[in-house]
């Protein structure tokens, strides 16, 4: 479905989605971040990136598993925790957020289901905004599949055509939200399928960072794994998880027991994001540790975005965000990495 | 709706058998469920084990699918969690969720040779498959079992091993000599290559610590296996069992889901990082 | 004023006369303003050094990684690593010495001066300049930077984008080095605990309602401890397993390690993790601000080490970072320090 709708009218749309709850980027300190609001006044399309994706709210940092009670030593008791039943909208997901939802799901998906995510999946809907000009010095998503105006994973996509919004929906989800509020859409004129044409032309155009020939990448990774070559790289890495934390694509994680109460034994059984980049995410209890060097854990993350996922999903484990690249403390540039590779003996 | 796959079943502890004692001890322990809830698993996967508290544990199943009343696993004290299970009694309850991973193919053995070859507390998974084989004896061609350990007292199903004998070939080993010992001295690759197993129409089964899976590997291509004929279990770091966690991950695969069973084959093709 | 090719001679003088193992200075960048860490091994390389007020990062943190690589080698190569320093990193080599982590021989000391200014908050310029391009950024040795875009040249007043460690910072030249480069001059400043007496002002609800905001952002991503050249410890009370983990270490060992900090990323946890964090460098920071730089969140954590910072001073007259053979403020008791919070 394609609509119109004026910006002056956005907050009034959103007046009738308050049985929802309503995540809208907002800048907290120097940074942006999804937050739960009810004015329908605050939400913001107009805005950079957020430092954390939106997988913050699908696959949260901190998920309870179960609690258990053993107040008997030897015969506990134990409760599942699911998360609470609470339809979400997301507002201002850019493109390259929602496409990384798509590879989630497919990790998540399978013949396990994870239905943690997918009970949030399911009950979020995703409003989505399209990249008129670059939010991002490091945005690269054309390079891996994507676009400033891709509909991968969203629900509904705006874009900003000035004084008003172009709409699309993709899905049941997203057209229940316009239904919400149908007075308030209206159908596109010529001129604003035109100026949507001639946007998303430039938008494009605009993207400056760019990896080339990346299909020449997997195949080359698969002759590196034992080269020098991530020694060298990763000289400068600091072992932090920024990377992989802020990544809207990176999935890993730890689940433990954390106790409550020592006597009788209560507790909770938590999941938490962990990742590649700490020692201690594949060390066995022996101290033996099959990645037990930075280099050898740099090459996991990069293998495993542009190797190991591509002959899993065939699909680059990226959606070009550029957050790993900014953030890094210390500057490691991802694109330069796959340059390297991409050139490296020849 | 989909079952909540990190949710353990409980299961109540029948029977416990120290097998091992010393600094590295070895227990044996058999559960039951509360509610028949359809484990079937397949001999060499997996289970993960819960003491609620202290966490999860991935551990083989070492009994056979053939018994159906009980599930046996045969766990090393290591860390937190089975430092936990060597402290509970019998009737005490702990969680199980599973089984995970691949299992050995055993259908496509059927009226080959085995051979298994393991290393101290190796020999668990290996329990599974070789009661499997000598369960439906007449489908399997000659058993043979070459197994060691550091010291005799490390040696797991002692009594079990001795009425073995009476079913099929067992050749027991010790890293050093020692009283009383009248069967080889040395470590297990050495005893493979003393014993010379014949690599014609076999199907050669390894597990223990990976050094000595990496010589007996050796081992056996020095008598001609075939890295098809070869086959091991790859034991990473796990926490999810289902594939998602990424912490077995070594290359496109999942250990808790792909493995743990590899042949030397397919092993061989994947990043070494196990 | 500091010629980057006297840095660049003095480099490749010492790479030459095989002096050094490698040196770590800094390069430009390929996706941002920040130049990076650079490792260099062959006298040739040294063109790729560059020296500027952009160069924030304190390299003194790869001095953990070279330890650490060094003891698994074994005929390790037992010449120094080049380093170069600015003022606050100088005084972490200090700390490094004063603990004994590596010794004077381990380090050849490039040390080069802030110049009377200091280096530039990345995230205050580009609020300033929006969207322009920054070709070169330079001193003026007064109180300016020069910012050079495509626009042109731009003068902008030190203060206003000045990081916020070279504002309150004590001195910005080297204290330790084997060659300076540049002027040991330094700027004053009225107070150097400025900031830190606006949060000391707020009362014990408002300060505690400010902290749990800012810590319950935390996603342990643990970038403030592992850029930290002080956060050096084989096993941290944050991880919830032992690394310190041989053949020989007992099951129960491993069983009992205690979990100070569990992984939910939670208040109580963060709490614990920032002040542990917080009290372990009680007169060891040296206030480079690497940490509060790192955070993905900005969480303000020079706060958290500046108040104990100042604590230090005032109580016991303690400045970290000066002098190597200064007995550190944890492990030495003078007869005059105060008694007072002994109850």
């Amino acid at each position: 479905m394609q609509k119109v709708l004026t910006k002056k009218s956005l907050p009034q749309w959103v007046k009738k989605l308050l049985s929802y709850t309503i995540y809208t980027p907002v800048e907290e300190d120097d940074h942006w971040n999804f937050v739960a609001t009810d004015n329908p006044e605050d939400i913001n399309l107009d805005y950079p990136l957020t430092t954390l994706s939106p997988k913050k709210i699908i696959f949260p940092q901190r998920e309870i598993f179960l609690e258990f009670c053993d107040s008997t030593e030897g015969n506990p008791e134990v409760k599942e925790v699911l998360p609470a039943e609470k339809s979400a909208v997301i507002f201002g997901v850019r493109p390259c957020d929602a496409k990384a939802l798509t590879f989630t799901d497919k990790v998540f998906g399978g013949d396990f289901k994870d239905i943690y995510y997918w009970k949030r999946r399911n009950q979020t809907t995703l409003v989505g905004i399209s990249c008129n000009t670059p939010p991002y010095t490091n945005c690269f998503c054309v390079s891996v599949n994507g676009s400033p105006y891709s509909k991968e994973g969203l629900d509904i996509l705006l874009t900003d055509l000035g004084d008003k919004y172009f709409v699309e929906t993709y899905t049941k989800k997203g057209e229940k939200l316009l239904n919400l509020a149908k007075g308030l859409f209206k159908s596109p004129t010529a001129k604003d399928k035109k100026d949507l044409e001639k946007i998303r032309i430039d938008s494009k155009k605009k993207i400056k960072r760019q990896i080339k020939n990346i299909k020449k990448i997997p195949p080359k990774l698969k002759e590196m794994f034992d080269s020098p070559f991530w020694d060298e790289e990763s000289m400068s890495c600091l072992r932090c998880g920024i990377c992989t934390y802020l990544c809207p694509t990176c999935h890993c994680f730890d689940i433990n027991d954390e106790i409550t109460s020592s006597s009788p034994i209560k507790g909770k059984r938590i999941r938490t994001w962990d990742t590649c980049q700490f020692p201690d995410f594949t060390m066995h209890s022996s101290g033996h540790n099959p990645r037990p060097d930075k280099a050898s854990r740099l090459r996991q993350r990069i293998l495993h975005k542009f190797l190991y996922f591509v002959d899993r999903y065939q699909n680059y484990q990226c959606t070009g965000c550029g957050r790993c690249i900014s953030l890094c403390p210390v500057g490691i540039d991802l694109l330069e990495v796959l340059d390297k590779v991409r050139d490296y003996g020849s | 709706m989909d079952p909540n796959t990190y949710i353990p079943k409980l299961a109540k502890i029948t029977h416990i058998k120290e097998e091992v004692g010393g600094a590295r001890p070895i227990k044996t322990f058999r559960t039951q469920f509360f509610e028949n809830n359809n484990f079937s698993f397949k001999c060499g996967q997996c289970a993960m084990l819960s003491v609620f508290g202290k966490g999860e544990s991935m551990i083989s199943i070492s009994s056979t699918p053939l018994i159906k009343d009980y599930l046996q696993f045969s766990i090393l004290k290591m860390g937190r969690v089975t430092s936990s299970l060597h402290e509970k009694q019998v009737e005490d309850i702990i969680g199980i969720r599973g089984p995970y991973g691949n299992g050995f193919p055993v259908e496509k053995w059927k009226r080959k040779n085995l051979i298994f070859i393991g290393g101290g507390i190796g020999l668990a998974p290996i329990w599974s498959v070789l009661n499997t084989a000598l369960g439906k004896r007449e489908d399997y061609g000659d058993l043979t079992l070459i197994y060691g350990a550091r010291t005799s007292k490390d040696l797991v199903f002692k009594e079990e091993l001795e009425e073995l004998r009476k079913k099929m070939t067992v050749h027991l080993s010790v890293d050093v000599e020692e009283p009383d010992w009248k069967e080889f001295v040395g470590f297990v690759p050495q005893n493979v290559l003393d014993k010379k197993p014949s690599p014609k129409n076999a199907i050669a089964v390894t597990c223990g610590p990976p050094i000595m899976i990496k010589f007996v590997i050796k081992a056996l291509e020095d008598l001609g296996f075939k890295d098809e004929q070869i086959y091991t279990t790859v034991e990473n770091k796990m926490k999810c069992g289902v594939g998602k966690c990424g912490k077995c991950n070594i290359g496109i695969h999942y250990v808790c889901q792909d493995g743990p069973v590899y042949s030397w084959a397919e092993l061989k093709k994947l990043p070494q990082e196990y | 004023m500091v010629s980057l090719e006297d840095l660049k001679k003095e480099a490749k003088q010492i790479l030459k006369e095989n002096k050094v193992k490698y040196i770590i200075g800094y390069k430009k960048s390929t996706n941002g303003l920040m130049p990076v860490p650079a490792f260099i091994k062959e006298p040739e390389e040294v063109e790729k050094l560059v020296w500027d007020p952009t160069c924030v990062f304190n390299l003194t943190r790869y001095l953990v990684d070279e330890k650490r690589r060094k003891t698994k080698e074994k005929e390790p190569d037992e010449r120094p690593v080049g380093l170069v320093v600015k003022g606050c990193d100088s005084r972490a080599i200090n700390i490094l010495l004063q603990e004994k982590f590596i010794n004077r021989e381990d380090v050849y000391l490039l040390g080069v001066s802030c110049e009377n200014t200091g280096v530039l908050d990345e995230k205050k310029l580009t609020k300033k300049i929006k969207g322009e391009k920054v070709k070169k950024v330079e001193f003026d040795e007064k109180d300016n930077f020069i910012i050079t875009t495509q626009e042109g040249k731009t003068k902008i007043p030190a203060k206003e984008i000045l990081a916020n460690r070279c504002l309150e910072c004590k001195a910005n030249f080297p204290v330790i080095y084997d060659v300076l480069l540049g002027e040991k001059a330094k700027r004053s400043i009225d107070n150097p605990f400025e900031s830190i007496e606006k949060i000391e002002s707020l009362s014990t609800e408002e300060r505690w309602t400010f902290w749990k905001k800012q810590l319950d952002k935390c996603i342990r991503c643990y970038a403030c401890r592992s850029v930290c050249p002080m956060c050096y410890c084989d096993e941290c009370v944050a991880d919830t397993i032992s690394f310190a983990v041989t053949a020989d270490t007992t099951a129960e060992e491993k069983a009992q390690k205690i979990k100070w900090v569990e992984k939910s990323p939670v208040s109580s946890e963060n709490f614990i993790y920032h002040m542990v964090r917080a009290i372990h460098l009680a007169g060891r920071c040296i206030d480079c601000g690497e940490c509060e730089r790192a955070c993905p969140l900005d969480i303000p954590l020079r706060f958290l080490n500046r108040k104990l910072e100042k604590e230090a001073k005032e109580l016991f007259g303690f400045e970290a970072g000066f002098d190597p053979d200064q007995p550190s403020l944890i492990s030495c008791f003078k007869d005059e320090d105060p008694e007072d919070f002994i109850r």
